[in-house]
């Protein structure tokens, strides 16, 4: 498969993955730690939205599913299937140490690991997901916080997780 | 005449020793050890008093319990030893249930030593 065609289409596949994830888990609903409250209520006074800013905050101040999703493909380019499963493992010690219960982050990275093997008879290799990853987190935090999280929080109101 | 230490070594890398690690493990093999590990993990953690959920709610509970800590520790760890290669005999029978007992007995009685709860819990983030 062509590499550019195969990373955008894995890039819009990662971003559905975490993003549906890590919303179905609540992390618009609330802040887990109070860092992710500062970082929401910021995104919230420069005009964002406050679910979507507590979604931002969340994936910096503890490894969701977006990290999950990374190491997953990282642990599947090196080890295979068992190194998605490896990665769920490192993830869930990964939450508790950050005060986390750690549901998003496993169940992220086990679902990722389930796409890049289904993804891998079609023609999609592990490295297309990594460099996905990285851009589908770029369009989330690197961009425009503002409008990243109005969108986050249309999503989240459709889930009914809206702080 | 007994050499303890070569024999303890030969006997734990019993399907290492001639370099026959994981020729003999096909997919389905693996598939079944995994399977063995989830099954062995669930129920001893429920022999164990585990409870089978956690508490509500269930997406902010800190508490262990049978389904979810436990497998994912023990697929985890088993995994590790995976890609080790070092599936000792019965094609990974034995490591799994070995694995899935100890996975569980880690998760009733040092999961909360290794990772505590967080001193805040049920008053969120504006504990002073």
């Amino acid at each position: 498969m062509n590499e550019v065609i195969g990373i955008i289409i894995a890039a819009i596949l990662c971003w559905l993955n975490f993003v549906i994830v890590d919303t179905y888990f609540g992390l618009p609903e609330q802040p887990g730690v109070r860092g992710a409250r500062i970082i929401g209520e910021n995104v919230e006074k420069r005009g964002g939205d406050i679910a979507g800013g507590f979604f931002q905050g969340n994936i910096v101040c503890s490894p969701d599913a977006s990290a999950g999703t990374l190491i997953a493909s990282i642990g599947y380019l090196l080890l295979g299937i068992p190194g998605g499963i490896i990665a769920a493992f490192l993830v869930f010690m990964g939450n508790r140490l950050c005060a986390d219960p750690g549901y998003a982050g496993t169940v992220g990275s086990l679902t990722a690991t389930i796409i890049i093997f289904i993804c891998s008879f079609v023609g999609f290799t592990p490295e297309m997901f990594i460099v996905g990853m990285v851009i589908a987190i770029l369009t989330v935090q690197g961009i425009d916080h503002k409008r990243a999280s109005i969108v986050l929080g249309k999503i989240a109101e459709k889930f009914n997780r809206h702080a | 005449m007994f050499d303890l230490v070569y024999n303890t070594i030969f006997f734990a890398s019993y399907g290492n020793f001639y370099g026959l690690s994981n020729i003999t493990l096909s997919l389905f093999d693996v598939l079944l050890a995994y399977i063995v590990t989830i099954i062995v993990s669930i129920l001893v953690a429920l022999l164990l008093r585990m409870p089978l959920l956690p508490s509500k709610p269930y997406r902010y509970s800190f508490d262990v319990s049978a389904m979810y800590p436990t497998p994912i520790i023990a697929v985890g760890v088993f995994s590790i030893f995976l890609v080790l290669n070092y599936t000792f005999m019965y094609n990974g029978i034995v490591l799994a249930i070995v694995i899935g007992i100890l996975s569980a007995l880690f998760v009733k009685y040092l999961f909360d030593f290794v990772f505590p709860k967080p001193l805040d819990e049920g008053k969120g983030e504006d504990i002073k």
